[in-house]
């Protein structure tokens, strides 16, 4: 049996343990608030934005911008949108399984990769993966250039035709408790080729004019939108992470508690008993 | 003069602007005006200056471009960036106006261009301050 020191010490380690997982909760849900906050702003925007895309391509010439041509896929780009930060969960490898299974079904040679995060870069990196480029470090302070500077490059690397086709691999944020992996095609854009309600309106300076520059910000806010889904989604899986650590690590000072009192017990018979028959002995 | 509803939209926050009568904005064709009954209209905006006019006060925003979706019910301003004249912190306009020239006559090719847009945001900014 062990001793109680042993004992004594291990509890105090896992309390310590605990500790930092209650934090690391706490912190984690103050940042998904925030995150889940920026995501109801985003949203009026991306929505009015994609109606008037969606009211208007039908309208226009795939020809007239590039980033509407369809061409043969023979060869695709992944945006892998992972965190910087581990102790999420299944956050990242859930992600990054995915997108290995899709990509080695493409065939690994012919699939670029844009990571975003510190985990999609390493995990991507270690196994020779054709990485274009890796954004890290901008997570603690996201804003809405990041989401612009990572689009341009991944946008122009389209335009360049370097690939034909730019999918993005991402956790999308359900509610607190789950999060969803979805893989979406960024690039050509899509739209339902149905026109519904053709609106009689005015454009200017002129419908094609409009697509030109509404297209591009339309990616713009598109990239926000993949970066605070996931952002929101890697704080909610942290908090569960961490809640489920900090019930584990209660559980297990339970054990080691009830331990503790078994072997102090044990002890003290043993010394009752030495003393008694020492005492017997003296007696006869 | 009758009033109708605006809305600023950014991809970061929606600014509800409320009940106004009046707006001008930059429109990539030139300046136009917004009164109530306005018809329908999808027009492109550059970078400049929204005037708002609100019971009687005129407010001024920059914006660095974006869509004025104009409906029958309200208007809305689809905008990357607006920022409130008095919000501007019109010693940070200066400094990035000084960097935006700098960087125009030391840059060439397709960064010439992004430079000088970048130029013209600045420039628009500081003047939206002084109002």
């Amino acid at each position: 049996m062990a001793n109680l020191k042993d004992i004594r010490d291990r509890i105090k380690s896992v309390k310590s343990i605990q500790k930092v997982t209650k934090a690391m909760k706490m912190v984690a849900a103050a940042k998904m608030r925030r995150a889940q906050e920026n995501m109801e702003q985003a949203r009026p925007y991306s929505i009015r934005l994609t109606e008037i895309i969606q009211n208007l391509l039908p309208d226009v010439d795939r020809g007239l911008l590039p980033l509407l041509n369809v061409r043969e896929v023979k060869r695709v780009a992944y945006v892998v949108v992972t965190s910087d930060k581990g102790l999420a969960g299944s956050f990242n490898s859930s992600v990054l399984r995915k997108t290995q299974n899709e990509i080695d079904e493409f065939g690994k040679e012919n699939v670029d990769v844009f990571c975003i995060g510190k985990k999609a870069r390493d995990h991507f990196k270690s196994r020779g993966y054709t990485i274009i480029e890796s954004h890290v470090n901008f997570w603690g302070n996201l804003n809405f250039n990041d989401a612009i500077k990572i689009g341009n490059g991944i946008v122009s690397h389209f335009l360049n035709e370097n690939v034909d086709e730019i999918r993005v691999v991402y956790n999308k944020f359900v509610n607190v408790a789950s999060q969803m992996v979805l893989t979406e095609q960024l690039l050509p854009l899509e739209y339902e080729a149905d026109d519904k309600t053709v609106i009689d309106r005015l454009y200017e300076p002129s419908k094609d004019e409009i697509v030109k520059s509404l297209v591009p910000r339309h990616l713009n806010v598109q990239m926000w939108k993949y970066l605070l889904e996931s952002y929101a989604s890697e704080q909610a899986a942290r908090m569960v992470a961490m809640e489920n650590a900090t019930t584990n690590s209660e559980n297990m000072i339970n054990d080691l508690t009830l331990e503790f009192n078994k072997v102090r017990q044990a002890t003290i018979t043993t010394e009752m008993l030495e003393i008694v028959s020492g005492a017997e002995a003296l007696k006869g | 003069m009758s009033a109708y509803t605006l809305e600023i939209v950014t991809p970061t926050r929606l600014l509800e602007a409320g009940e106004v009568s009046y707006i001008r904005c930059p429109g990539t064709d030139g300046s136009f005006g917004v009164m109530s009954g306005h018809r329908e209209a999808v027009i492109e905006l550059d970078v400049g200056e929204i005037k708002v006019t609100q019971g009687g006060k005129d407010l001024f925003y920059a914006t660095s471009g974006g869509f004025a979706e104009i409906t029958k019910e309200k208007v809305q301003l689809l905008v990357e960036t607006v920022e409130k004249a008095d919000e501007i912190d019109s010693g940070r306009a200066e400094a990035s106006l000084i960097r935006a020239k700098g960087r125009v006559s030391g840059a060439d090719g397709s960064d010439s261009k992004r430079a000088e847009a970048a130029l013209f945001r600045a420039v628009n900014r500081l003047r939206v301050s002084k109002r």
